[in-house]
């Protein structure tokens, strides 16, 4: 099936670099999206919901960590995995953005490996 | 009070991380402990809370910085790249060295709450920042053809 995938992150470099991290990884997916904050993520994930959502954490307007919480309460979003990519590192916070409804986390710096090892479960 | 070897190797490794899985560029501490950065440079920095509390700065040259953006975007460096690209660029290794230094520090001082990062543009930057006592300062060679400078400036916090 037809994968689709959104970026959020407030640098541009960074989404670039993600980007390119997920086709290193061999990952293949139809429709890519890009938001530079959680309400620019909400308003295009309003249109179209996505399978996967790549989440920062630290970004103006509104925090990954806020996203997350958004996103759980919009039916159209009930089978979108989000797995957060950042680099914070502290157990409280992946424990509570986890709890709140995350899938994932990954830290920055990663790897294409890295990319592989968390994000085909959720895909499959 | 944290000792400065353990804050300067946290800053040193966390740097080498970065550039080494992100960027793509190979960098060493630097043996001349007066290299300067010439002409105009950039200063990435980002502040912390929590036990411990401060800045943390990257300082580099105007060409370096523009490698180091080209290499991140997957581009030529002598692709145009704009300036706002490379700000982008250098805020965002910013953000992962200090991410990666936190990291390192995590068992030493607790955790620390971490701002979004600040680039500026100027002239001898890096000398401007700080007293001795409260800094530390890791001059690197990158690929062995830019000179750049990590900082640590920091003091006990308030928890
Ligand atoms: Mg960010």
């Amino acid at each position: 099936m037809a994968k689709s995938l959104m970026i959020v992150d407030d640098s541009a470099t960074m989404r670039k670099i993600i980007m390119r991290t997920v086709r290193m990884s061999g990952l293949k997916f139809e429709r890519t999206e890009e938001a530079g904050n959680g309400a620019e993520a909400l308003q295009k994930l309003g249109g179209s919901p996505v399978d996967i959502i790549l989440c920062d954490v630290n970004m103006p307007e509104m925090m990954g960590t806020e996203l997350v919480k958004k996103v759980r309460e919009l039916d159209s979003c009930a089978n979108t995995k989000i797995v957060m990519v950042s680099t914070e590192s502290s157990k409280e916070l992946i424990d509570g953005v986890m709890a709140d409804g995350a899938n994932g986390f990954i830290n920055k710096p990663f790897t294409p490996e890295k990319f592989q090892e968390k994000l085909s479960p959720l895909i499959d | 009070m944290i000792d400065q070897v353990c804050l300067s190797d946290a800053l040193l490794e966390g740097a080498k991380e970065v550039f080494g899985t992100m960027i793509f560029m190979d960098i060493e501490e630097s043996s001349e402990p007066d290299q300067q950065i010439e002409g105009d440079a950039l200063l990435g920095s980002i502040t912390f809370m929590g036990d411990l509390e401060g800045c943390m700065a990257i300082c580099c040259g105007d060409s370096c910085a523009k490698t180091i953006a080209a290499n991140m975007l997957g581009m030529e460096p002598d692709d145009q790249i704009s300036r706002d690209d490379i700000n982008d660029a250098i805020g965002e290794v910013t953000n992962m060295v200090m991410g990666s230094v936190k990291a390192r520090l995590n068992g030493t001082v607790g955790n620390l709450n971490v701002s979004i990062p600040t680039v500026v543009r100027g002239q001898k930057i890096e000398n401007s920042l700080g007293d001795p006592e409260n800094k530390v300062s890791v001059k690197v060679n990158i690929e062995d053809e830019y000179a750049a400078e990590f900082l640590l400036l920091y003091r006990e916090g308030s928890g």
